[in-house]
């Protein structure tokens, strides 16, 4: 039961061919395909990664721009705010200005017309004050004291005794 | 295996070859090879069925290896699968009816295993040089002896371990049923089960032995 013959050569070299068939047939292609998939892999996560952190750094970059764009907006309304208090204010103050030289001009006006009124009255004044001395003393007295006579009355006269006629 | 332990033997070029075993290794071999084709014939990147199978195979293998062997361990890959699938399939071919295994002869195991060793000792040589011829005479060179002797016994361990097992299956499996009768089948039956166990665990064992043993020729040592 127990020899040993030449059959344990043919048995050696039976394994040997077998080893090399095997190899070439099975465990190549398989180791092969084993470390191409890894290869696959470990791109794929590569991959991954590098587009995970692209992503990132575009939010990043879009969180900066919208921040950006909204103190923009605010400054603009700011802006426009002060704008538009500005011309409000220069307005009013305009027609404050407008309003005090319409007065002061208003004023004026009144003034003169006035004046002019009391001017006119004076002279009216002395017109019939000297026709009706004239009609009342007829000749008694003569040019020179009626001359003095008048300027005297005319000289009592003055504005405030017209304060009426304002 | 029609009378145990006679083996029908042919004379080739004035040497003896025992034709029974010699065919069921082909037997095997072909079958390995079949296998083989069949489950690695359509490979894919993303697996499937078979590929599957096969895949887990090498990547536990591969796994242990680099565990025991390290770096260099890799190119010793393909004949440590091809030696656990042709010894499963060897095994497991003796449990059909009328065919024996090739490892319940002595040749193969011993042929096997002595190539296993011998292949130890050249990888030895040849990674460590001065280093694999001292540790033989080390811690004193005393121990020379008692690493001859377990040099020498790792063969024939390695060898004897599978034969017994395997030749004691079928021969347990001739036996039981020769000794009941044809209606009970149940101890022959229970007994084939275990012997599909036992040639996987033998299987087992002499691949991760021979792994052990070429591991000590092939890792690197932390002192070189």
């Amino acid at each position: 039961m127990i020899e040993i013959n030449a059959t344990i050569l043919a048995q050696i070299l039976n394994f040997l061919i077998l080893v090399v068939i095997l190899r070439a047939v099975a465990y190549k292609p398989v180791a092969r395909l084993l470390q191409q998939r890894s290869n696959k892999i470990k791109n794929d996560l590569d991959k991954a990664e590098a587009d995970r952190k692209a992503a990132e750094q575009t939010l990043e970059q879009y969180k900066v721009q919208l921040a950006d764009a909204h103190k923009k907006a605010q400054a603009i309304v700011d802006k426009a705010n002060q704008t538009a208090r500005q011309e409000h204010d220069a307005a009013v103050e305009e027609t404050r200005k407008e309003i005090e030289r319409m007065k002061v001009s208003a004023q004026a006006e009144i003034e003169s017309e006035r004046n002019r009124a009391f001017e006119e009255m004076k002279s009216q004044i002395v017109t019939l004050s000297l026709a009706a001395a004239g009609k009342v003393v007829s000749k008694n007295i003569d040019t020179k004291e009626n001359d003095k006579l008048v300027n005297d009355f005319i000289s009592k006269l003055n504005k405030d005794m017209f304060a009426d006629l304002k | 295996m029609h009378e145990i332990g006679v083996r029908e033997t042919v004379n080739f070029l004035g040497l003896t070859f025992n034709i029974e075993t010699l065919k069921m290794t082909w037997l095997a071999m072909g079958i390995v090879i079949l296998v083989a084709c069949l489950a690695t014939r359509n490979l894919k990147v993303v697996p499937q069925g078979w590929q599957l199978f096969v895949e887990m195979i090498i990547e536990w293998l591969h796994s242990q290896i680099d565990a025991m062997m390290g770096r260099r361990g890799r190119m010793l890959a393909p004949l440590i699968v091809g030696l656990f699938m042709f010894l499963l399939a060897s095994n497991l071919i003796g449990l059909v009816p009328l065919m024996a295994s090739p490892t319940n002869d002595l040749n193969t195991t011993l042929g096997l295993a002595l190539f296993v060793v011998f292949l130890v000792h050249c990888l030895g040589l040849y990674f460590k040089r001065g280093h694999y011829i001292a540790h033989f005479f080390q811690p004193t060179p005393v121990f020379v002896v008692i690493n001859m002797i377990e040099e020498i016994a790792k063969p024939i361990t390695l060898a004897f371990r599978l034969f017994g097992n395997i030749l004691a299956g079928e021969i347990l499996i001739i036996v039981l049923l020769k000794l009941m009768p044809i209606w009970m089948p149940i101890p022959s039956v229970a007994w084939l089960a275990f012997s599909i166990f036992i040639s996987c665990v033998q299987a087992v064992i002499f691949t991760m032995l021979s792994m052990a043993y070429l591991a000590n020729a092939v890792k690197e040592d932390h002192a070189e």
